[in-house]
């Protein structure tokens, strides 16, 4: 195999900085999003909640005994129209869990645009697996 | 409820903290502490380590994939790999015995941690660097999959602030480091657990990448990872907005603050910190095997 063309002398960085660029900027905007919504969720969980959110009292029994809690999307919009604060803080976790696959997709999109088809398959090919596992973990539950 | 989610948030902080800077989920801390000391079920205990290493994964990453540090390249090929393995093992589960794994898990951490050790330093690296179109061509021959890194431009450079250098690398076996993505994804899908740390140790060892930038390239794969999880667990019940919810906002903070300290801390010390945690989390893991 040839040596690529500048040789290793001149290493590039991993990937050009548009990429790189884009990637970072999904990323933090995921976090941004994801903290207001938790923080939100919070401030209104205490003012709303208190017997929830404030109490110290039962909080070791409470945290035992707790299993109802939104884990579907459906309670989750029901709980955000209701104003719940717990609800709110769900949506925030759940744009967490979203953000890396968000900048995966930035990065997939990135590549595409300079033409750079190895890595938009690779990149295309592990969101189809992620989106896969998704639609596995959806249905076995 | 209050006093208590400080509490989460606090060591919610340190633990991102300490993920983001050597590529670990930081559920080595939370799991523990929520089990053993606020007698969380483990199923709560593992949701909430899920979603703590999304929040590091992002916060760490949103810095240092724009500093350059992380290899995006790299961290994309390998994630093929980490995620299929995150699958597979989901789909295993209960097929071996989890004790039996434990122990193996922790033995395999326990002499990968005696290997960084052995590593030579980043000085050394960067005095061979001169002769770097050799050791890519040679890595590239012997290593039989150099050439696989040659093809997919894996090869890099960072500009590594705490020594004032730039430091050029050169990916070798990556066809091995695929693989052993691989089997790390399955033994975490596996166990629920040790999203980064035999990802660090892979990259570090197999494919003799510079320390720093495999602590922030595993930073950036575990999210992909914990990703393909995470919504199982989720639709299970197994995360709880209220223990959640403060972990996740500590390890944002936390995991943000980390990321700065990659890029100064001295490479040695990112060794000796990460070889010191990874045989915490050995320990851990062969005593849950025996135990």
């Amino acid at each position: 195999m040839a040596t690529p063309a500048g040789g290793y002398g001149a290493l590039t960085p991993p990937s050009p900085r548009g990429v790189r660029a884009a990637v970072g900027k999904t990323l933090r905007g995921g976090v941004s999003l994801a903290a207001a919504l938790l923080l939100t969720g919070y401030v209104v969980g205490v003012v709303t909640e208190p017997g929830v959110f404030g109490s110290h009292a039962v909080e070791q029994a409470h945290l035992a005994a707790r299993a109802r809690f939104p884990h579907s999307l459906a309670a989750m919009w029901d709980g955000i129209g209701h104003g719940s604060g717990e609800a709110i803080i769900v949506a925030g976790i759940l744009v967490l869990i979203l953000t890396p696959v968000a900048g995966l997709t930035t990065s997939a999109v990135a590549f595409a645009r300079r033409r750079d088809w190895l890595f938009t398959v690779v990149s295309a090919a592990v969101l189809s697996v992620i989106l896969g596992s998704f639609a596995l973990g959806w249905l076995s539950s | 409820m209050i006093e208590l989610s400080l509490l989460l948030f606090g060591i919610s902080i340190v633990a991102g903290a300490l993920g983001s800077l050597l590529g670990l989920g930081g559920g080595f801390v939370i799991v523990p502490v929520l089990t053993l000391v606020f007698h969380l079920d483990i199923r709560l205990a593992i949701g909430t380590s899920i979603v703590a290493v999304a929040a590091t994964s992002s916060a760490g990453a949103a810095r240092n994939v724009t500093e350059s540090i992380t290899n995006l390249r790299v961290a994309t090929f390998l994630a093929l790999a980490t995620t299929v393995g995150a699958l597979t093992g989901a789909l295993l589960v209960g097929v071996f015995d989890a004790r039996l794994l434990f122990t193996l898990f922790g033995t395999v951490l326990a002499v990968s941690a005696a290997q960084m050790l052995r590593k030579r330093p980043l000085r050394a690296m960067q005095e061979s660097t001169p002769a770097m179109e050799t050791v890519g061509v040679t890595a590239g021959r012997e290593g039989g999959a150099g050439r696989l890194a040659d093809r997919l431009a894996l090869h890099s450079s960072y500009f590594d602030a705490a020594e004032g250098l730039h430091v050029p690398y050169v990916v070798a076996n990556t066809g091995l480091g695929l693989g052993l993505m691989y089997l790390a994804g399955t033994l975490s899908g596996l166990l629920g657990i040790g999203s980064g740390v035999l990802k660090v140790p892979a990259m570090d060892l197999a494919m003799h990448i510079p320390m720093k930038v495999s602590t922030a390239t595993s930073n950036l794969l575990i999210g992909l990872t914990a990703a393909a999880s995470a919504v199982v667990y989720f639709a299970r019940g197994d995360i709880d907005p209220l223990i959640a919810g403060p972990v996740a906002i500590g390890i944002l903070l936390g995991a943000t603050q980390g990321s700065r300290w990659l890029v100064r801390i001295r490479s040695d010390r990112l060794r000796v910190l990460f070889v010191s945690v990874l045989v915490v989390v050995a320990a851990q893991m062969i005593l849950k095997g025996i135990g």
